[in-house]
């Protein structure tokens, strides 16, 4: 096991400093792409450390610590969402991706139309799209740490990339005229 | 055969859009990537770190002595009503175990609910 994690177990406090630095970058970036919302984004990462440091005896160091980061920061957003919606309080979908298409705008960069068809998902297709296709966990992986089977979470992909598909409206012309073929027919 | 063929050309078509969505997918969260994400310095890492175990260490010693504080009070009522009232002591005995049931069951169904 890295020193700096056995030294964070034996409650050093720099050495879960250095730890929690050198990966906030990563955390909040990750945070970023499944809420679409800088600040909530930020909120969320000061969450996991704070879970993080609380659960620190639990981490065996199978994998690695950013992936261990990763599995507590899935969870806490899951966890809020759920909240928000028992509270009434779920904004509209449409309004998650504002804040990220904000940005883009902000610092000049052209905004990606798959990321808004991302943003349009349900939060529980929109995190293991993005946990398989960008981070490139396996379906067990993720099936663990959303406490769902991995079947489950490959027909969520499968089902979230079919929504993307339509709402990019690829493969609609090749469809169209296999309708139109099977009409004729 | 010939109907077959068509079958397999559909699916390699299929696969070539699904690539495509994700190809598109990886670019855009390609770029959040390229964000700048301020990181504050060390110090600021630490004294979180130290806020947080006191928060924790504060949060246990409170629900340890909530804990206590309950369990003793649960414990001298059914000593006290063992002794003076017989009936009430059998009646607890019955009634916790039907009560613990029925919660479980409730919590458990209502999880499968939010699962499903």
């Amino acid at each position: 096991m890295d020193p700096l994690i056995k030294s964070a177990k034996e409650g050093d406090h720099l050495a879960f400093a250095i730890l929690f630095k050198e990966n906030y970058p990563f955390l909040v970036k990750y945070l970023m792409k499944i809420t679409m919302n800088p600040d909530m984004a930020e909120e969320l990462a000061q969450e996991t450390m704070a879970k993080c440091i609380q659960k620190i005896n639990l981490y065996n160091g199978q994998s690695k610590f950013s992936t261990w980061l990763i599995s507590i920061a899935t969870n806490a957003y899951i966890d809020q969402c759920r909240k928000q919606k028992r509270e009434n309080n779920w904004r509209g979908q449409e309004e998650v991706y504002r804040k990220l298409k904000w940005h883009f705008e902000s610092r000049n960069e052209e905004w990606n139309d798959a990321l808004e068809a991302l943003g349009k998902l349900p939060v529980d297709v929109r995190v293991p799209i993005v946990l398989k296709h960008y981070y490139g966990y396996s379906y067990d992986e993720i099936g663990a740490w959303m406490k769902i089977s991995s079947g489950t979470v490959k027909s969520r992909v499968h089902n979230g990339i079919l929504a993307v598909r339509r709402e990019l409206k690829l493969g609609e012309e090749t469809e169209g005229r296999h309708t139109r073929q099977r009409t004729t027919k | 055969m010939k109907k077959q063929k068509v079958v397999i050309l559909d699916n390699a078509q299929q696969n070539k859009h699904d690539l495509d969505a994700i190809h598109k997918i990886q670019e855009g969260l390609s770029k959040v990537d390229q964000f700048p994400v301020y990181t504050p310095d060390l110090q600021w890492f630490e004294s979180m770190v130290r806020t947080e175990k006191e928060n924790s260490r504060k949060k246990l010693r409170k629900e340890l002595s909530l804990f206590l504080i309950i369990a003793l009070f649960i414990l001298s009522g059914i000593i006290v009503s063992f002794y003076q009232m017989p009936g009430v002591f059998i009646f607890i005995q019955i009634i916790t175990p039907v009560f613990i049931a029925y919660y479980t069951i409730s919590r458990i169904s209502k999880k499968v609910k939010i699962n499903e």
